[in-house]
């Protein structure tokens, strides 16, 4: 029973992660509170998508093949990572001045672009991991049911996305305990971490199908230090994109991504930054 | 944006698909089964080093999670499904996989050299 309660909680708490993240930051400016009906429209789609994939992955339904599916997944995962770094520089650039920018009213287009990606990455987040929660549920209870347990595994399934649920509730309250910007740093690391590790998933998926060369396989083994089958080494791989045994093309994929996510960044950091203020001079 | 360049992207993913599920057809096939009690058949699965198809079949009642980081794979498969992967494995090792629903069912796959 715990395992059930368990693998509910692990399969979804990567898409409330990102969902808790984005609502905390959209709730924080009225401005950003126009984006909270594309993130709800977002989670609404990602569910009925969650549930055509697990049709597939049950096998009753095959309008992708299974090389199709691998490379479906694949596009999620490296779209997905895209959509978070995209996110992540749009809340910094326009932090101090989406006010400004509405108020001028140039900027509108581009919010409306934003606004879609909030969609599509809330879609495909809930898509990826509703999908198997769906699957393992459905089986678990559908299986139960000729042993008569199938009441306590809906529970202990409910029970994982309820603890899921809480993960939720206390990135809520910690937007609310810490100040705003410490919890935007916090997030945003968090996030960053996470298109990380969606990107090495893609990578792993583009490799096994053979699109992306492997160049050396591995560089290292580091199985023996630490192993990604459980404990640390699990929970780095999923939201660090920690690997045991890299190819080298990649570490060159990570240490690229890193290499863009610090150039993008520090761009927002020179445009903001040498802003003299009238008010601290006087004072 | 992410719309129209998704919109670009997918029918060159279809056509790709299907172009290496043809080619997926002729490779040597090894079976990995799923028995109906959720342990694995063989547990030991033995295979020569180069490209080849592990075909997956879920005999079980439950729904399972081929998955191994090494060999950079995950499938789930609801019960009663058969699915595959395609793998290509140059270097001779011990890669362990296991079913990531039920964590205590582990096997390896054993690569020896090319005959």
């Amino acid at each position: 029973m715990e395992q059930v309660a368990f693998i509910v909680w692990r399969e979804s708490v990567e898409a409330l992660l990102l969902v808790g993240i984005l609502y905390a930051w959209l709730r924080q400016s009225p401005e950003g509170r126009k984006g909270l009906p594309w993130l709800w429209g977002g989670v609404a789609c990602g569910a009925l998508l969650a549930g055509l994939l697990a049709l597939l992955l049950l096998g009753i339904s095959s309008w992708l093949s299974s090389e199709g599916q691998e490379l479906f997944q694949a596009a999620m995962a490296l779209v997905a990572s895209a959509l978070v770094v995209q996110m992540v520089y749009w809340m910094r650039r326009h932090g101090r001045t989406l006010k400004q920018d509405l108020q001028a009213g140039a900027d509108r287009e581009m919010e409306r672009a934003n606004w879609w990606g909030v969609l599509f990455l809330v879609a495909i987040a809930v898509a990826r991991e509703g999908s198997e929660t769906v699957v393992f549920l459905y089986g678990m209870v559908a299986a139960g049911v000729s042993s008569g347990s199938a009441w306590k595994l809906a529970l202990a399934g409910v029970a994982g996305f309820v603890a899921a649920l809480g993960s939720f509730w206390l990135l809520q309250l910690g937007g609310k305990f810490l100040t705003w910007r410490r919890f935007f740093r916090l997030t945003e690391v968090l996030l960053l971490l996470l298109a990380c590790s969606l990107l090495v998933t893609g990578t792993d998926r583009l490799i096994s199908l053979g699109i992306l060369p492997t160049l050396i396989d591995p560089v290292w083994d580091s199985s023996a230090l630490l192993a990604t089958d459980s404990g640390l080494g699990k929970v780095l791989a999923d939201f660090a994109g920690y690997r045991a045994f890299p190819a080298l093309s990649q570490l060159l994929t990570w240490l690229l991504y890193w290499i863009v996510v610090w150039a993008l960044l520090r761009r927002t950091r020179q445009r903001s930054a040498p802003r003299p203020r009238p008010s601290s001079v006087s004072a | 944006m992410a719309h129209s360049a998704l919109r670009k992207v997918v029918p060159f993913f279809l056509a790709f698909a299907m172009m290496a599920a043809a080619a997926a057809a002729e490779l040597p096939t090894f079976t990995l089964t799923f028995q109906p009690d959720g342990s694995l058949d063989p547990v030991r699965l033995e295979v020569p080093a180069g490209r080849f198809k592990l075909l997956l079949i879920n005999h079980s009642k439950e729904p399972v999670e081929f998955e191994s980081l090494p060999l950079r794979k995950e499938k789930v498969m609801g019960p009663g499904v058969e699915s595959f992967v395609v793998l290509t494995i140059s270097r001779p090792d011990e890669y362990p996989f296991f079913d990531d629903f039920h964590q205590d069912i582990k096997g390896t796959l054993v690569v020896v050299p090319k005959p």
